[in-house]
């Protein structure tokens, strides 16, 4: 069947089997940074945007996402341009292995979309189904607020937000 | 120094943060085929037949394989090689591979999994250690079902018990299965092109993963080139092979086509090994005034089907049963006892974790007897510089006390920043920690651990890194080193003790990896040896190729080579700013003259054998690490829940080359001692299934689960590691889940025994202290602190 969409800002159309799931058709075109780690619905290492909204695309079937706007990794930036969020996650070194990373971005960056200057149980609401075997999760927490930093200078009102980001 | 201790930005971030890196999964190209695995379908049978004829029929199939195709030993280990590639008479645990299917895809493949016939003659499974050393059980390999031992006889432990000690505490604990679940399932490829088998695929010691291929599937050594791909953790899981033969093999009977194999979590889970499963039964004696005497162990362990690296950990049990405390008489005895269980082996902390359990819940227990602080119990019985650790080996500097104090001044700024540097200050809050809470039962505790790790394999086994390091016509600094990187940061470590050691700029290092026709062999990433021995090598070799510039150097400057400085990529005379030379011009010089640009090293130390009779080694190990961790919980007594309110760990690393790489083990490695102490636990069902083979089950700490964990970074330099490095991927794990327990016991006033503390556990402990009248509503403590 055939599948209409936009990835990462540019219109595709799609030859794909009725019972694909999203995750599959990403990493088929190549777009590898989209990452399974269970396809459970338990890792988040497979977060995308659909229409702006975070999604497993494990569990996603393709065919549901007919018309829709989605975003993965490599379209928040790359390694010459990089993205905000992909700076902050640098700076924090909430890097270990990397494999959680992308899905960790891309939850990031539904969050912060939403809300610029989320509060602590935000942050972790937003990241809780994210799993991170490496890390331990306080250089992800600062790598948000990072990112918080970052886009708000980034749009203008870099008014000092800067508040404790964690108790 | 100027770029050791510096947090400079680890070299894989960019590439890791925009998706570009490309894992073992990510590999995959249009047209490869396909690789499955056919599992067994029962834990323990003979098998009798197979017959592959229907799946070979199916269009799409290209080959289907079983033991008899396998050309050489079929057998992998890293220690014994008793653990089939693919089955051939019997099968030993549910994960075992029976055939391999080549498809052109992935539904063809599946689909002829089903079509192979296997019959079967089922035999009783084995699951504990009752059932395997029953006098009529069946075995699962000739030699029986014990598969080995290690012992500590050190003074007399039997004779201190009854005659010296004046208080004697006893218990048993036992400590679960435990799955490394890094997110990266097994994946990768391979090719073989008729002459060179390549194999892709992420392990943890590339060159010992070609000696085990080529044995197993009857290659030369020099035929199998194992590359890694990017890898996202390892933990331990990745030391046995995983899909090596099994790609390999499909390669070797398909040449010239490349193939595909990529585990689910459900495979991934049934398949890999795992960490032991121990029960330790722990006899720990005392004087009044706390001082230790006298432990008397013995444990248990699980080895499932296979060896794998089983006696290692035994040993690592054995010769840590005492932690880094005082203790003259020790009678250890561990066992280890094949079961249908999945094999068990590597996994952070390595026999070490589950002891450091038991000998910090004995402290706990002696404390709690004894009506004496936990934190001063600990004081009184570390070893000091000097003394002697369990195996008798001599700890010249033993700083376990001192991470103790870092600990406890940690936990006491938290409370009140104006301790700073101040111990007596920091002990007065300790003293007046707080039991108040909203409600009487939401009890608060704290649980303080001390632990110790020996570096490296130890125990007389060739343990050794080399490197090589070359610099190129474009003036960068090449360097090879066989080690793997597994997100740990690695090749950062290496980025930065190469440019520290030759005065460079980090920019200019260009760092090759784990390719075994590329690299020279460094060991595998494991027993937190890695900083030590690769950085070592490294520096080593760029010692040597500073030493031949400096040579040149010196006529330029018409000075001795001690009076010249090599900085950023530039040399200098020490105090004469206006002589300087870019290295370019160094390099292009030594050039001119004929002097190499390469050198290699070799850093090799050696450690003597624990003797068979008594376990005793003057030097089991190379080097011995320190920490200390506090922990402070909450516990809902009537839920049995536990959430975690602060976690400190301070670990003695030597010298951290990269800070914040060194922070992030330690948060790391304590989030996943937290998940062994609360919630991770492999559950096996009567048929010897895996019954919560997935994420969906099998619960990992999620941010949820963790407070902001607070690392310390104590640094004792060590004179043989390089910059005074030692190690840290280990330890904080150790740490971390005795901590967590010791906290427990603290709230609810009795021990848990059995891990993990999940909230069904912490529940029942708490109505059977109530049973037997151990339990009091409302803890004084909480009274107290409440009216405060
Ligand atoms: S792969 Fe989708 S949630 Fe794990
Ligand atoms: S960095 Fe390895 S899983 Fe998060």
């Amino acid at each position: 069947m055939k599948l209409h969409v936009r990835i990462n800002g540019e219109a595709r159309e799609l030859e794909i089997a009725p019972g694909a799931v999203l995750g599959d058709v990403l990493r088929q075109l190549g777009l590898t940074g989209t990452k399974m780690g269970c396809r459970e619905g338990h890792c988040g290492s497979c977060m995308v945007l659909v229409n702006g909204k975070p999604m497993n695309s494990c569990l996603l079937l393709a065919a549901k996402v007919e018309g829709a706007e989605i975003t993965t990794i490599e379209g928040l930036g790359d390694v010459r341009n990089p993205h905000p969020i992909q700076e902050a996650f640098v700076e924090a070194g909430a890097v270990q292995c990397g494999f959680c990373t992308p899905g960790m971005i891309i939850s990031t960056k539904a969050l912060l979309d939403n809300e610029p200057h989320p509060s602590l149980e935000r942050v972790r609401e937003a990241l809780s189904g994210n799993l991170c075997r490496c890390t331990g999760y306080a250089k992800i927490f600062d790598a948000v607020r990072i990112a918080e930093h970052k886009l708000a200078k980034a749009s203008g009102n870099g008014k000092s937000t800067r508040r404790p980001h964690r108790p | 120094m100027s770029i050791v201790g510096k947090s400079i930005t680890r070299i894989d971030a960019e590439e890791k943060v925009t998706g570009a890196t490309r894992y073992g999964g990510d590999l995959y190209e249009k047209g490869m085929l396909h690789v499955k695995v056919l599992r067994a379908e029962h834990a323990f049978a003979e098998i009798v037949s197979i017959d592959t004829s229907a799946a070979l029929a199916l269009p799409g199939v290209c080959g289907v394989y079983t033991a008899k195709d396998v050309g050489g030993t079929n057998r992998h280990g890293l220690i014994r090689r008793d653990q089939p590639v693919l089955a051939d008479t019997m099968v030993r645990y549910k994960g075992d591979p029976v055939a391999i299917v080549v498809a052109e895809n992935d539904d063809v493949a599946r689909e002829a999994l089903r079509l192979i016939q296997v019959e079967y003659k089922p035999l009783k499974p084995i699951h504990t250690f009752e059932e395997a050393l029953a006098p009529d059980a069946p075995k699962l390999h000739p030699e029986g079902n014990l598969m080995g031992g290690k012992r500590i006889r050190k003074g007399d432990a039997e004779r201190a018990l009854r005659e010296e000690c004046e208080i004697v505490v006893e218990d048993t604990i036992e400590t679960q299965t435990v799955d490394h679940a890094f997110l990266d399932l097994e994946s990768g490829c391979a090719l073989y092109d008729g002459d060179m088998l390549t194999i892709w695929v992420s392990g943890q010691w590339v060159h010992e993963e070609r000696r085990l291929v080529a044995l197993a599937l009857g290659l030369p050594v020099e035929k199998v080139r194992i590359i890694q791909p990017a890898t996202g953790g390892a933990f331990g899981g990745r030391e046995d092979l995983s899909i090596q033969c099994f790609v390999g093999l499909a390669a070797l009977k398909h040449p010239g086509h490349k193939v595909y194999l990529r585990y689910s979590r459900a495979e991934s889970m049934a398949a890999r090994h795992k960490r032991h499963a121990l029960r330790i039964h722990y006899t720990m004696g005392a004087k009044r005034d706390g001082r230790l005497v006298a432990a008397k162990v013995t444990v248990w362990s699980d080895e499932g089907a296979y060896a794998s690296t089983g006696i290692a950990v035994m040993r690592k049990a054995s010769s840590h049963c005492t932690g880094p405390y005082r203790v003259p008489h020790v009678w250890a005895d561990v066992y280890g006892v094949h079961t249908n269980n999945n094999p068990t082996g590597a996994m952070r902390g390595f026999g070490a974790a589950q002891l450091a359990i038991a000998y910090e819940g004995m402290l706990d227990r002696l404390a709690q007897e004894l009506g004496m602080d936990r934190v001063e119990i600990r004081r009184r019985n570390v070893l000091r510089h000097g003394e002697p650790i369990t195996t008798n080996q001599i700890i010249t500097e033993a700083t376990a006390g001192e991470c103790l104090d870092r600990a406890l001044l940690q936990f006491a700024k938290g409370i009140d920043p104006s301790v700073g540097d101040d111990l007596a200050a920091a002990q007065r809050v300790w003293e007046s920690r707080s039991y108040a809470t909203r409600a009487p039962w939401l009890r608060r505790g704290y649980g303080v651990s001390v632990v110790c790790f020996g570096l490296g394999y130890g125990d007389a086994f060739p343990d050794a890194a080399r490197a090589r390091v070359r610099f190129n016509e474009r003036n960068e600094l090449e360097v090879y080193t066989g080690a793997v990187e597994v997100g740990q940061g690695l090749l950062t470590m290496v980025v930065q003790v190469a440019a520290e050691a030759l005065g460079i700029e980090p920019e200019r290092v260009r760092v090759f990896a784990a390719d075994t026709h590329l690299t020279p062999e460094a060991g595998s990433s494991s027993a937190t040896r890695q900083t030590y021995f690769t950085g070592s090598a490294v520096k080593l070799a760029c010692d040597e190729l500073r030493e031949r510039l400096l040579d040149v150097a010196e006529t330029y400057f018409g000075v001795h080579p001690f009076e010249i400085k090599i900085s950023n990529g530039i040399l200098t005379k020490v105090g004469d700013s206006g002589k300087r030379m870019e290295i370019d011009e160094l390099l292009s010089e030594a050039r001119r003259r004929g002097v190499s640009l390469e050198t290699q090293a070799l850093f090799k130390p050696r450690t003597i054998r624990e003797r068979d009779e008594d376990g005793l080694s003057p030097r089991a190990f190379v080097t011995y690490l320190f920490g200390s961790h506090i922990c402070q919980v909450l516990v809902d007594t009537e839920t049995g829940e536990v959430r975690i309110e602060r976690h400190i760990a301070a670990h003695d690393v030597g010298k951290a080359i990269n800070p914040e790489l060194v922070i992030g083990q330690i948060q790391g490695g304590v989030t996943q001692g937290i998940g062994m102490a609360l919630m991770e636990e492999v559950i096996y069902g009567s048929d010897g299934r895996i019954l919560n083979a997935g994420f969906t089950d099998y619960i990992l700490p999620s941010v949820r689960d963790v407070p902001n964990i607070e690392a310390v970074i104590v640094e004792h330099e060590d004179p043989t590691g390089p910059f005074g490095a030692h190690g840290v991927g280990e330890p904080p794990l150790i740490g971390a889940t005795p901590a967590v327990l010791g906290a427990i016991h603290d709230a609810i006033g009795v021990p848990i025994r059995r891990i993990p503390a999940t909230p069904e556990r912490v529940w029942r402990t708490i109505m059977q202290a109530k049973a037997e009248g151990k339990w009091q509503d409302v803890d004084p403590r909480w009274e107290r602190d409440v009216k405060r």
